[in-house]
């Protein structure tokens, strides 16, 4: 039994294996597509629960492809990945960071594991 | 040569100018005198010739009625031979000498052309009314002439001579030729005498006046003279002594009082010299410091940017990296190598992760939101953060907090994260053990207020050589592995984007100060 069914779209391949081969063993079943345009097709044909989309892509960006989640399909939930935001490096705020619903580039398996989890237990 | 010089000082144009009125109006004075005396001394040897000749005719009166002319005739020649007396004639109405104290002379007859006789007679025969003397050069003098008629009397033609007829008015004339060399030579003398006078006096008025003038306008307009040109020569401290309560004394004061201001301006503008010269030293490195920072700020810019652009290109291999790492290590147990070498490959890697996230501080471009906050209140919550930190259990956090500080517009999240670097910084730098004083106040500079944070530290100090690479992105002195040396350099460039500055006060061996001056509300650097 899946613990939940997840999208990850993200214009690197890196971060979509990485995804997939971190929160497959954890018993989520995980989805990929390389840009917003893909997401949203696969999000047509069938549900997730949480989609993971990246900040910044070519073409549609994660803001856009966020706000289109919450207009039409608003049980799924929506996370994302940036490079961006930064948070200071000496304390370790990954709580903080969690709370927050983003995730954060680069991630470790543990972080990005824990952040799922939490996002998915706010039903 | 001395002349030349002389007549043209003032002295000289004076001494000329009334030496010549003097010698003018004296020469007048002298002639006119002179005239006078003359007029005088002539018409009472007039006087003295009518008397002379009244006399005459008087003595001869009494030969003359009786017709004696030998009587006559030695009269006429005794008083002739008198002394100063050159001759005496009687003529008769036809112009003859009948009687002469020259006897040579007796018989002569004058024609009425003559000129003895015009001087009383007009061509016509008749006589004039004119005076009836002159004056005329002689051989060694001048000579004197007196004519006077000899009138017809009752006595004349009723005598018993009968040589004389009554219609008759004049019965013939007596003349008489007077010596004039005394007069002559008096006058003369008195020529010499006045003449003499007159030189004296001019001697007298022009070394008085020459005296005078050399004394109280010469001297002091020499001394005036004198000081002008060593105050031009540069001497101002020269100070004239010139006490009169005259023109030139007032002059002089007044000279004094220039000299004096002249003295005080040019003090005044050495000093004004002296002074523009440090305070362009001091603008040209006020500039020279602000050219550095900017330029210092520019090079920490398009460093950040090209920071910026490397952390986040390598943000994805890492995550990779990271990923892959732990899924192969969850393939050994922890006692084993290849769990251990996992270990050592995943912590290099984020290492790497807390390099890029300094980085991406650093070069932030995201904007920050700016509310008016506490600063004490963002303090608090970052020493709450440290506290904690097993890093600080040993180390004396003291706090001078202003009560009454003005509130700052700023983001607080990221002063938080500034002073939490600088706290982590000083916690470093007395390396675990020590104090840190943090001190917030309030600051008034140009009229601007501004608050202040200070935090202090009883570690080593800063080098001069690392002062100076202090803010600069990777610069660290942090054992490897520990520093990322971005801290400053992200924390330099958020004050900045609040306006503020970072300053450092540091003394080797006895600690170093970071002082965060940010301006209150509304106001800019």
């Amino acid at each position: 039994m899946s613990k939940g069914k997840i999208l990850v779209i993200d214009d690197e391949e890196i971060i979509r294996t990485s995804c997939l081969r971190i929160l497959s063993p954890e018993g989520y079943e995980i989805k990929t597509a390389g840009n917003g345009q893909d997401g949203l097709k696969m999000l047509e044909e069938e549900t997730f629960d949480l989609v993971l989309v990246d900040l910044k892509m070519p073409g549609m960006d994660g803001i856009e492809v966020q706000k289109e989640i919450r207009s039409r399909w608003p049980e799924t939930k929506v996370s994302i990945i940036t490079g961006y935001q930064s948070f200071d490096s000496e304390i370790n705020d990954a709580d903080k960071l969690i709370a927050a619903g983003f995730i954060e580039k680069s991630f470790t398996p543990d972080i990005l594991v824990a952040t799922v989890e939490k996002i998915l237990e706010e039903k | 040569m001395f002349f030349g010089k002389f007549i043209h000082t003032l002295t000289g144009k004076l001494i000329l100018t009334i030496g010549t009125l003097v010698i003018v109006g004296s020469a007048f004075f002298w002639y006119f005198l002179i005239k006078h005396q003359e007029t005088e001394l002539i018409n009472n040897s007039i006087e003295y010739g009518y008397s002379f000749v009244d006399y005459v005719k008087k003595s001869t009166r009494y030969g003359m009625l009786l017709m004696r002319q030998p009587l006559i005739q030695e009269t006429i020649e005794a008083i002739g031979s008198g002394k100063g007396i050159i001759s005496v004639r009687v003529f008769n109405n036809d112009g003859k000498i009948t009687y002469s104290s020259d006897k040579k002379d007796i018989g002569t007859i004058f024609d009425k052309n003559s000129p003895m006789c015009t001087s009383c007679h007009v061509s016509n025969g008749h006589t004039k009314n004119t005076p009836i003397w002159s004056i005329t050069k002689g051989k060694d003098s001048r000579v004197m002439n007196i004519v006077q008629p000899i009138y017809n009397e009752f006595d004349c033609y009723t005598s018993l001579c009968h040589f004389h007829s009554k219609d008759q008015a004049v019965l013939g004339i007596i003349e008489a030729n007077l010596s004039l060399a005394l007069l002559d030579k008096s006058i003369r003398q008195q020529g010499v005498a006045i003449t003499l006078y007159v030189a004296v006096f001019i001697f007298v008025l022009s070394s008085v006046l020459g005296t005078i003038f050399w004394k109280f306008v010469t001297t002091p307009l020499n001394n005036l003279s004198q000081g002008m040109k060593r105050v031009a020569e540069g001497d101002l401290d020269h100070h004239l002594t010139i006490n009169t309560k005259d023109e030139i004394g007032e002059l002089a004061s007044t000279f004094n009082s220039m000299t004096s201001d002249l003295k005080k301006t040019k003090h005044e503008l050495v000093e004004w010299g002296n002074t523009l010269e440090k305070k362009v030293q001091e603008k040209t490195e006020a500039m020279q410091r602000a050219q550095n920072q900017i330029m210092h700020s520019e090079k920490l810019a398009s460093l950040g940017r090209m920071a910026a652009g490397v952390a986040h290109e390598l943000n994805s291999p890492l995550t990779g990296i990271v990923t892959f790492s732990h899924i192969i290590q969850k393939k050994f147990t922890p006692d084993t190598q290849e769990y251990k070498d996992l270990t050592v490959i995943i912590e290099q890697a984020n290492q790497c992760t807390n390099i890029i996230r300094g980085l991406l501080g650093f070069a932030r471009a995201s904007t920050v939101e700016k509310i008016p906050i506490n600063i004490n209140e963002v303090l608090a919550s970052s020493l709450n953060i440290v506290r904690n930190k097993a890093d600080f259990f040993n180390i004396k956090l003291n706090t001078v907090l202003d009560n009454s500080l003005f509130p700052v517009k700023a983001d607080p999240s990221k002063l938080q994260q500034v002073f939490l670097n600088m706290i982590m910084n000083a916690g470093d730098a007395i390396e675990g053990k020590g104090e840190i004083t943090i001190t917030t106040r309030n600051i008034n500079e140009g009229g601007n207020n501004f608050v202040e944070i200070e935090f202090t530290d009883t570690g080593m100090g800063i080098s001069q050589n690392n002062l100076e690479r202090l803010f600069e992105p990777f610069f660290t002195t942090k054992p490897a592995g520990k520093g990322t040396g971005l801290g400053l350099a992200v924390s330099h460039g958020i004050i900045k984007e609040h306006s503020g500055n970072i300053s450092v006060r540091t003394k080797l061996g006895e600690g170093t100060s970071f002082i965060i001056k940010l301006p209150v509300d509304g106001e800019k650097v």
